[in-house]
């Protein structure tokens, strides 16, 4: 008697013939889509990419849970987590394991430099590479095709910061007409003194000193002294977060209450850890940077999601949150995971776009970056962080002056 | 320099060079294109440091002048890559010269002549994030066109070929060192310096040779660190992580021997990935362990791996003749 009998070969190949003529979403029920998610989990930059891979997660779980990836047969989407453990390095050697492992996108990077070495690696594949945060303009001006940011880039949210401070002085009629910058000495920190010292002036603003610092630095009574002694009614700082905890804590301690502090793409000023560990410090401190859009129930239901998980809630959350979300939205709209068709699809997102939960206008992009991104304002309230520009997506109203 | 002399490189260079015919997934070449690097900035140190035993702590001075002069001549004037890379190299040399010539002049040696090419590398760092030639905090990028002629190329291969062919000249000229009266000269100095100088060794001169050498090999590392990622700001050329691989790798692998460099170069990183296999999904577990062994390292092979492998090693009976 062989081994193999009759029946057994007529059994085996109806179930196979089946197998291949079942359409092909039956088959793609099985095989989940590879996305890689980049994010420097440790070194200097920990915290941010641990905040970016939740919002992340976030994303994956909610697109897994309601049923995965409807266009493709209901696929669940699989993370493919990489460390870019904070230098453009090892971003790279990720992006080359995760090309390896067949993901059909990459979304993170947070930190400009593994931006710019990432999305070049994911480009010589073809892979699709959409960024977080990391706000360098050269990002999306090499003409690749395969990389997109969905968030605003250092030139739009810088312009909107000179923009917005204005309106806001001039809405309180006028009361600030002396500035003191004090910046870190890095690609955020001298790149916006520069355009301030630029810009401030032609909108009738004094700036009485300009005062760089390195990351990390340990002490800031110098500068505060130096703060006191120069009177400005208003600070703008813009420094990583333990840079202006400090900064914030000394001008606290030494009493110095200039008339707003209005940071730009700030470390701290738009951070729950700041507001929880020091109230008082960070009360009314302004901030023009990335934040979810508060009025959106979808991006509340997502905050309450992470704060119930007992964790941090930042920028880098709703971001990475809705760079998923687009990402997902993209692969519903190229009916396929094959990379050409969803950078097709990228390219062609449009106001239909609804997933994300960003304060943005109608998602277009042109040459990655997209059109309708942009920062807000954000104002420590009531110990919380609310949004008090521009006034579509505002909770609160400014308060400022902030003293008498 | 005899052939029997450059037998080893050439066998070991050969053996290295058909990796790519073997191995073709790019995770794996992209990881030994970035040990090359670090290899020929350590192969730079090496020469000062080993040879020589004047410890820099600051050879990112010299990588991130490399690494900037081959980016600012390509993208601002226009250079060809090729001859910017050559620039680069020069760039690098001439700033080993300079240091070396104030340093040296100066008489500083030990932990001093350490703590100047430290300070040496922070100022540069500072320059090079506030002016505006070097693209100031914001970075130099070099325009990504993969032709062979800009010194891009779409195979990750190819590279490895370049930088392995680097990192061979690299050999041969420390090979050349070690036979040379040069090398010797050096080596006195590094035993005793006051006792070559009455030997009637010019210290100064050869000291001062040695630097711009080390420091044009670590400019080369620079400018191919910058071809590659085509991405250069203050905190990757000029920051403390290239100074450390390039002394690390060295001790490691055997300071004053010309594989040592690559070896401590290859050990080191390869730890690092493997240690990353095994950690799995907690970040930081790997870094962890790479520390524990390198404390074991140092512990237990004080004189590099080459060191080690040369105490355990069984006697042979001397070759006849």
């Amino acid at each position: 008697m062989s081994l193999i009998d009759r029946r057994t070969v007529l059994k085996t190949g109806t179930a196979a013939a089946a197998l291949v003529a079942a359409p092909a979403y039956l088959r793609a029920q099985a095989g989940a889509v590879k996305v890689g998610i980049l994010q420097p989990v440790t070194g200097a930059l920990a915290q941010d990419g641990e905040l970016g891979r939740t919002g992340a997660e976030a994303a994956i779980n909610e697109i897994n849970s309601s049923g995965g990836l409807k266009s493709l047969g209901g696929a669940k989407i699989e993370m493919v987590f990489g460390d870019a453990r904070s230098n453009p390095e090892a971003g790279t050697q990720e992006v080359e394991r995760m090309q390896a492992e067949g993901v059909v996108a990459i979304v993170g990077g947070f930190a400009s430099p593994i931006c710019l070495a990432a999305t070049q690696a994911a480009a010589r594949y073809e892979l699709p590479y959409i960024v977080d945060v990391g706000v360098s303009d050269q990002i999306t001006s090499r003409g690749l095709k395969n990389t997109f940011r969905f968030g605003p880039g250092f030139g739009i949210v810088t312009g909107t910061a000179v923009e917005n401070l204005t309106k806001l002085n001039d809405a309180a009629g006028r009361p600030a007409k002396t500035v003191v910058l004090v910046h870190e000495d890095q690609l955020f920190g001298s790149g916006l003194a520069k355009l301030m010292q630029n810009e401030l002036p032609k909108r009738g603003f004094e700036i009485l000193d300009t005062i760089a610092h390195p990351t990390p630095a340990r002490d800031m009574s110098n500068i505060a002294l130096r703060i006191r002694s120069l009177n400005p009614d208003l600070v703008i700082p813009s420094s990583y977060y333990n840079e202006f905890v400090l900064l914030a804590r000394t001008m606290q301690q030494q009493r110095i209450r200039p008339k707003g502090v209005y940071a730009v793409l700030n470390g701290a000023a738009s951070n729950y850890r700041f507001v929880k560990e020091f109230p008082d410090a960070a009360a009314n401190v302004m901030d023009c940077n990335h934040w979810h859009d508060p009025r959106n129930p979808k991006a509340v239901a997502v905050k309450k999601q992470v704060d119930d998980a007992g964790k941090l809630w930042a920028y880098n959350v709703p971001l990475n949150y809705s760079c998923v979300m687009l990402l997902a939205d993209a692969i519903e709209r190229a009916g396929s995971a094959d990379r050409g068709k969803i950078i097709e699809a990228l390219a062609a997102t449009s106001g239909a776009f609804k997933a994300h939960i960003m304060p943005y206008g109608d998602t277009r992009f042109v040459n990655g970056q997209n059109q309708g991104a942009g920062p807000v304002n954000t104002q420590v309230q009531g110990n919380d962080i609310k949004v008090i520009f521009p006034e579509s997506f505002a909770d609160a109203k400014p308060v400022f002056p902030a003293r008498g | 320099m005899t052939a029997r002399d450059l037998l080893p490189i050439a066998v070991a260079v050969a053996l290295t060079a058909l990796v790519p015919l073997f191995v073709t997934t790019n995770t794996v070449l992209n990881f030994l294109v970035l040990v090359l690097i670090v290899a020929l900035a350590a192969q730079g140190w090496n020469i000062l440091g080993g040879f020589g035993g004047q410890f820099s702590f600051g050879h990112a001075a010299f990588f991130g002048t490399g690494a900037y002069a081959t980016a600012i001549l390509q993208t601002r004037f226009g250079v060809n890559a090729w001859a910017g890379f050559a620039l680069g190299v020069a760039a690098g040399a001439l700033a080993g010269w300079i240091i070396g010539y104030l340093s040296f002049r100066s008489g500083l040696r030990g932990s001093y002549f350490a703590l100047v090419t430290l300070a040496f590398a922070e100022v540069f760092r500072i320059l090079a994030n506030a002016a505006e030639v070097t693209g100031g905090a914001a970075g130099m990028l070099i325009k990504l066109d993969m032709r062979p002629a800009n010194f891009q190329f779409a195979s990750r291969a190819v590279f490895f070929w370049v930088a392995l062919a680097l990192v061979a000249a690299a050999l041969v000229l420390t090979r050349g060192i070690e036979c040379s009266r040069f090398g010797a000269r050096l080596v006195a100095i590094r035993e005793n310096e006051e006792a070559a100088q009455a030997l009637g060794v010019d210290t100064l001169r050869t000291k001062l040779a040695a630097i711009t050498l080390s420091a044009g090999v670590t400019a080369a590392s620079g400018c191919l660190y910058a071809q590659y990622f085509l991405f250069v700001d203050a905190q990757i050329a000029y920051g403390t992580w290239i100074s450390v691989e390039a002394l690390l790798a060295p001790i490691i692998g055997g300071a004053g021997t010309a594989f040592g460099p690559l070896i401590g170069a290859l050990s080191l990183h390869a730890l690092g990935e493997i240690a990353k296999l095994f950690a799995g999904r907690v970040p930081g577990i790997d870094l962890a362990l790479f520390g524990c062994l390198l404390v074991a390292a140092v512990a237990f092979a004080p004189e590099g791996i080459l060191g080690l492998a040369r105490r355990t090693r069984p006697r042979l009976k001397p070759a006849a003749g």
